[in-house]
């Protein structure tokens, strides 16, 4: 009789339930209670966190692994972890949990750590129990929470609870793709804001896509303010909250000595009359003479270091080089702000949150002649005027003063301003294609070209790094004559020149020669997997290329075959290929632009249309035959 | 008047502790930047000075000598490449007793002179598996400058050492200089040719090696670099004390042997044998060795920390998690109750040391194996994707510390057995659609030993982006516009108890961009089929010896159906043949393409091994072409023509 009980308990359960068995393992459980108390003008918050996995399989034992991090704001209290085997009903506990500090290759020094331990006895079935206490220190901090991650998650919730008298904010973010359930309930004292979803998919990254905080669907909360006497105190109530701590941060700058950094200011700006051309002459300094190195320390993450340090030092985060190319601007009466700001990593607006989580990254902006200039000196190949391409589309939040701000969007920067112009010469000796090739870099184009070239080619030699970064014609293409104009100065295009031998490139068929004129097949393995794609494709800038291809018809030869004209046009993206005969010359035009930063879902179809129209113009060849 | 000889002797002791090298070892008053040629100037940072001081001192409190390693560095940066590589120092605290002193500085061009900020050295904590670190970023760093870095640690006593000498940029002068006074010690050198020469630093006994001009290392495919660098061992042994090498690889091997060779059985172990077997007793040793490993990688979890507990057999297994180490035990109790005899091996990553049988120091002794003799196959405890089979590709050819049951040891190369371990095997059906509109080609293909391991553990493993790729890898890799038709893989389980089991795929894929349109005739890149195929390239001297990541092979039968009423043209791009003979006269690699006409078929066969996986460096040139025929088949294309 009790089976039958069970069978029907069982039914609705299973219809409504995901049962993950494809999976290696998932939390039947991720539960986050935030308490907020507030005495004496004084918050008192802790995050109770409660998780339960369980192992689908013993394929990934990895799963074992737990850390859990945190910063010099945070503190982690009362780790209580153990193993559950339910067919044995055999608890084993963690008993060793060891602290570590936070270490990689972005951050140099970062006061970060983590508690590391390992859940013993794992194996398929296992489960894993895990409750611990954060303790915030820093109310301006209370995070968010991701009810999707990379595992699947049975119960996923967020509870908070906070005195009447204490205001919060709550934003969600991508949770149309899961069912949320929200509930309010009360005590005599507290509020409490309960949040559940169920049976969410755990979530993988995808290349070339947007950041995962484009998709998860999460929570970001925030306290808005607190009355006391009767009288309403601001934590992050509004935009102005969060600039006006930000400012009680910048008023702890080290702004002494900046003697050393004015004599440098003067002395490579004395000789130049305009504010464009000083403003120049001063990104580019740092640009070459500040070395990038990321530091995360506690407020330190958040105060710049003084300008007169970093330029004696000659080293500095983001904060800090944006705050030395703000000392130096004003200096020579270019005005000139302190600039908060996300990279395109982050999708928050100012608008919608006004809290710490929507900038990671600061930079200068500089108002010459009405316009203003976003100064990235990070990105130290990028030319004045340009912005670090990973800010485009982001809110700037400028500092003006003490009490005003100011927020604008970085543009977009045209395609026009990324435009590369190839030239080539094509001739054919012996069944060998001979090329002369000349190539002008701009804009994103060359700052990509020239920061991979000086840290990504490593011990290669120039004609290796060239063959495997341009992959132009076959793999038996052969480099001489390399030579780069340009290499060091921003401003300009960058000129690449290099003649080319490739063997085994036509193809001899018959009577026939068949060559093809499209030695640079650029973007013809960039069509998305439909089908089991889940996220938009992130494009990093917009950019032209214009190719001209003249072919040299050997002698005792003529073209039987001219390729038609073919091209795909969309407002977004597109190309056209077309061929003229002009004696023994034939001549090819090719034209590439992109003019997105991103294809989004829907539109995957005509972007496969467009790369699939262009893989077949690339196939196109001419035909030689004897006269 | 033994009184007055202890006074003596603690007098001279004394002395000689005033005058420890280190003390007195400084950097040049007024720095000048170094002249260097235009060479040099083009690479992105070159080390003018890499000076390694290894010095031991006898000790009057106790019979341990103090050590005290002393690293003098200076680097000119070029390119901001350079500077990023050199601006932040990572000095490591492990074993590290006191830090005597750090000092750093950079000389600019103009000769401005910049000294590191003591307050700027910052500490962090156990970072990952490397213990503590003192960090610091160099101040005052221009394009074209002088990074010079001097530090002294005093560290823990240890008998042995290594140090590398080359590095990844040119070292203009390398030098390590050993002083090791009246104690007994050993010093040897790798890849050069440079001797060490005696001589008396403050009146100590010392070794100094110096090496000009050493290149710096580079990438190369089919290769090792990491291993092949200038390297320096040494050990240095307590007053009166001389170790043989033969002495150490014994202690070793009783050391190891005590802990992995169990008199008993533990229950716990009693217990999970009992269900690794389930009752069955007519197992051979090769499936009792498989059911254990599999049992071991499906229960345990093996853990970096600093937990000691990880080594302790009972804590492992109720825990079951154990340290790369511990778990050896663990094979070592399971193995035993199956009565399956085994050798315990220490060697080491072939990619990272090349381990030395003459000369013992611990950091060579890394990676611990099982080897099982009367199958001739390994175990490696710690690759969590590996099953028994042949030795690891990463250990393959390195030698290798050989412990048996009765302590005993031997070393040996660790070579597979089986030199057609690692194989391909491929036919494939290609036939054209709608009158040459399409391509579809039908494959069926097994892979065994490495390349199985490999399918099978990314396919259970990895992401589903990491999955569609490597179904893109199985189905023909290069084909921009190729349609997935179907696709079945068999012998997916990472778990399998035959030997050399093959992984086999079958799929059917179409593809249009094979084929293209040329006026009456149709040409089709048949050499595209296989999958693109890089190019081995050398510009400049070929540097590291040859060493492939396994030996394999590949088998290919593509059948391609003509249709009616068309005749074929251009197949003599089909027909390649490169090889390569070894020495004694065998052939060890090889590329042969050839192909057949029966009928409406040409049947292509194509035939690719490489029976070893080290190649002679001074036929570089032979090993090559082997490897490039398979992207010069590539480019083969034929042309269907309509008979008229």
């Amino acid at each position: 009789m009790s089976k039958y009980f069970f069978f029907f308990l069982l039914v609705p359960f299973l219809c409504i339930s995901q049962d993950f068995s494809d999976d290696d393992y998932i939390y039947l459980k991720r539960h986050e209670h935030i308490k907020i108390s507030l005495s004496d003008d004084k918050f008192d918050i802790v995050q109770n966190i409660t998780e339960q996995g369980k192992f689908i399989s013993s394929k990934n034992l990895y799963y074992a692994n737990e850390s859990i991090g945190y910063s010099s704001f945070s503190e982690i209290k009362d780790i209580e972890a153990f193993t559950y085997i339910p067919s044995t009903d055999k608890r084993i506990e963690v008993d060793y949990i060891e602290t570590k500090q936070e270490f990689d290759n972005m951050i140099f020094y970062s006061d970060d750590e983590y508690k590391s331990f390992i859940f013993p006895a794992v194996a398929k079935g296992a489960e894993t129990h895990l409750n611990y206490k954060r303790i915030i220190k820093e109310p301006r901090f209370l995070g968010g929470f991701n009810f999707a991650i990379h595992v699947p998650t049975k119960s996923a919730q967020l509870s908070v609870e906070f005195p009447k008298n204490v205001e919060i904010g709550y934003v969600e973010f991508n949770t149309e793709s899961i069912k949320l359930e929200f509930k309010k309930e009360e005590t005599a004292t507290s509020n409490i804001y309960t949040w559940n979803a169920y049976d969410t998919d755990g979530y993988e990254g995808e290349d070339d896509s947007e950041a995962a905080m484009y998709y998860l669907p999460h929570m970001l909360l925030y306290i808005k303010s607190y009355e006391t006497n009767d009288k309403k105190v601001n934590i992050l109530n509004d935009l102005s909250d969060l600039y006006k701590w930000y400012v009680s941060l910048i008023d702890q700058v080290d702004t002494d000595s900046l003697e050393n950094v004015y004599k440098i200011t003067d002395e490579i700006t004395s000789s130049l009359d305009s504010k464009e051309d000083k403003a120049k002459a001063i990104f580019e300094w740092v640009q070459n003479n500040i070395n990038y190195i990321a530091f995360g320390d506690g407020y330190g993450g958040f105060i710049p270091t003084g300008a007169a340090s970093t330029c004696e030092t000659r080293y500095g985060d983001c904060k800090a080089m944006s705050n030395l190319l703000y000392e130096m601007l004003n200096h020579v009466d270019i005005e000139a702000y302190r600039t908060w700001i996300g990279s395109r990593n982050k999708p928050y607006s100012y608008y919608k949150v006004p809290t710490t989580s929507v900038d990671d990254h600061m930079i200068t902006a500089a108002i010459i002649e009405n316009d203003t200039i976003f100064l990235d000196a990070t990105d130290s190949y990028v030319p004045f005027g340009m912005p670090s391409a990973f800010i485009q589309t982001k809110e700037a939040l400028m500092g003006i003063d003490d009490k005003n701000f100011k927020i604008i969007k970085v543009p977009i920067q045209k395609s026009s301003q990324s435009k590369t112009t190839i030239t080539s010469n094509i001739t054919l000796e012996n069944s060998t294609v001979k090329v002369s090739e000349k190539r002008a870099l701009q804009g994103y184009d060359k700052v990509e070209f020239v920061s991979d070239y000086i840290y990504k080619k490593d011990s290669k030699t120039e004609e290796e790094y060239l063959n495997t970064t341009l992959a132009l014609g076959n793999n038996k293409t052969n480099y001489t004559n390399i030579s780069k104009t340009n290499f060091d100065n921003k401003g300009i295009p960058l000129i690449l020149e290099y003649d080319l031998d490739i063997d085994s490139y036509t193809r001899n068929i018959g009577n026939k020669i068949y060559i093809n004129l499209n030695i640079d097949r650029s973007l013809s393995n960039s069509d998305v997997e439909i089908k089991d794609r889940k996220y938009s494709k992130k494009i990093d800038y917009q950019f032209e290329r214009d190719f001209t291809t003249n072919f040299q018809i050997p002698e005792g030869y003529y073209a039987s075959y001219i390729p038609d004209e073919i091209s795909f046009e969309d407002p977004n993206y597109g190309f056209k290929i077309s061929y003229a005969r002009n004696g023994s010359v034939i001549t090819q035009s090719k034209s590439i632009y992109i003019k997105t930063l991103s294809v989004k879902k829907d539109g995957f179809e005509n972007w496969n249309r467009f790369i699939k129209s262009l893989r077949k113009a690339y196939k196109k060849s001419i035909i030689l035959e004897q006269i | 008047m033994i009184k007055k000889i202890a006074f003596i002797a603690l007098l001279i002791s004394t002395t000689s502790s005033f005058a420890q090298h280190f003390r007195t070892y400084d950097w040049e008053k007024n720095p000048k930047l170094h002249e260097i040629n235009k060479e040099e100037q083009k690479e992105s940072s070159i080390a003018i000075l890499k000076k390694h001081i290894v010095e031991y001192v006898s000790n009057v409190i106790s019979p341990e000598p103090k050590l005290y390693e002393t690293e003098h560095t200076i680097i000119r940066v070029n390119d901001d490449n350079g500077i990023a590589q050199h601006n932040t120092v990572y000095i490591p605290m492990y074993e590290v007793r006191k830090v005597v002193n750090i000092k750093a500085r950079t000389i600019s061009p103009s000769g401005k002179v910049v000294l590191l900020n003591q307050d700027n050295i910052k500490e962090v904590s156990n970072v990952e598996e490397y213990g503590d670190f003192k960090i610091f970023a160099i101040e005052g760093v221009e394009l074209n400058s002088e990074i010079e870095v001097l530090y002294t640690v005093e560290k823990n006593y240890e008998i042995y050492g290594s140090q590398t000498l080359q590095a990844n940029y040119k070292v203009k002068e390398a030098q390590f200089l050993f002083i090791t006074g009246k104690l007994e010690s050993n010093v040897k050198a790798y890849r050069t040719l440079e001797t060490f020469e005696e001589v008396k630093i403050n009146g100590d006994n010392a070794q100094l090696l110096t090496i000009k001009d050493i290149p710096g290392m580079v990438e190369e495919e089919y290769a090792t670099p990491k291993a092949n660098n200038i390297a320096v061992v040494y050990q240095c042994f307590t007053e009166g004390q001389n170790i043989t090498q033969n002495m150490f690889w014994t202690n070793v091997s009783n050391n190891v042997g005590r802990q992995f060779f169990p008199e008993t059985i533990v229950s716990q172990a009693t217990e999970d044998v009992n269900k690794i077997v389930e009752g069955k007793t007519d197992l051979t040793n090769f499936k009792k060795a498989a059911l254990v490993d599999i049992f071991i990688k499906s229960n345990y979890t093996i853990v970096k920390n600093n937990n000691q507990e990880l080594s302790d057999l009972n804590y492992i297994l109720t825990n079951r998690s154990s340290s790369d180490y511990g778990i050896l035990k663990v094979y070592g109790q399971y193995l035993k109750a199956l009565d399956v005899e085994f050798e315990i091996v220490i060697t080491a990553n072939r990619f990272l040391t090349k381990f030395d049988p003459e000369f013992f120091v611990p950091g060579m002794l890394r990676d611990f194996l099982i080897y099982i003799p009367s199958e001739k196959k390994y175990i490696a405890p710690d690759r969590f994707e590996g099953r028994i089979g042949e030795a690891p590709f990463n250990i393959l050819g390195n030698y290798g510390l050989f412990i048996s049951s009765d302590f005993e040891h031997y070393f040996s190369k660790i070579i597979q057995e089986d030199p057609d371990y690692s194989r391909i095997r491929r036919d494939m059906n290609i036939s054209f659609n709608n009158d040459f509109e399409s391509v579809k080609i039908e494959q069926d293909q097994d892979y065994y030993g490495h390349w199985s391991e490999t399918s099978r553990a990314v396919l259970s493993l990895s992401t589903e982006q990491g999955i569609t790729e490597y179904k893109d890898y199985l189905t023909g890799s290069g084909i921009e516009d190729k349609e997935i038709l179907s696709y079945e893989a068999f012998n997916t389980d990472m778990n399998q108890l035959e030997y050399n089991i093959p992984f086999k795929v079958k799929t059917t894929i179409s593809s249009e961009e094979l084929l293209e349109d040329a006026g009456d005739s149709y040409i089709f890149q048949i050499g595209l089929v296989i999958g693109t195929q890089s190019e081995l390239y050398q510009e400049t001297e070929r540097i590291n010896p040859i060493e492939m990541i396994y030996p394999n092979r590949y088998n290919y039968e593509i059948i391609v159906n003509i249709p009616e009423g068309y005749s074929v043209e251009g197949l003599e791009s089909l027909i390649i043949d490169k090889s390569y003979v070894a020495r004694n006269g065998e052939k060890t690699a090889k590329f042969e393409s050839n192909y057949k006409l029966e009928k409406n078929k040409i049947v292509i066969t194509i035939e690719e091994y490489y029976k070893t996986h080290e190649f002679d460096l001074n036929r570089y040139e032979e090993f090559r072409e082997v490897i490039n025929a398979a992207s010069d088949f590539n480019k083969a294309a034929i042309l269907f023509k309509a008979v008229e």
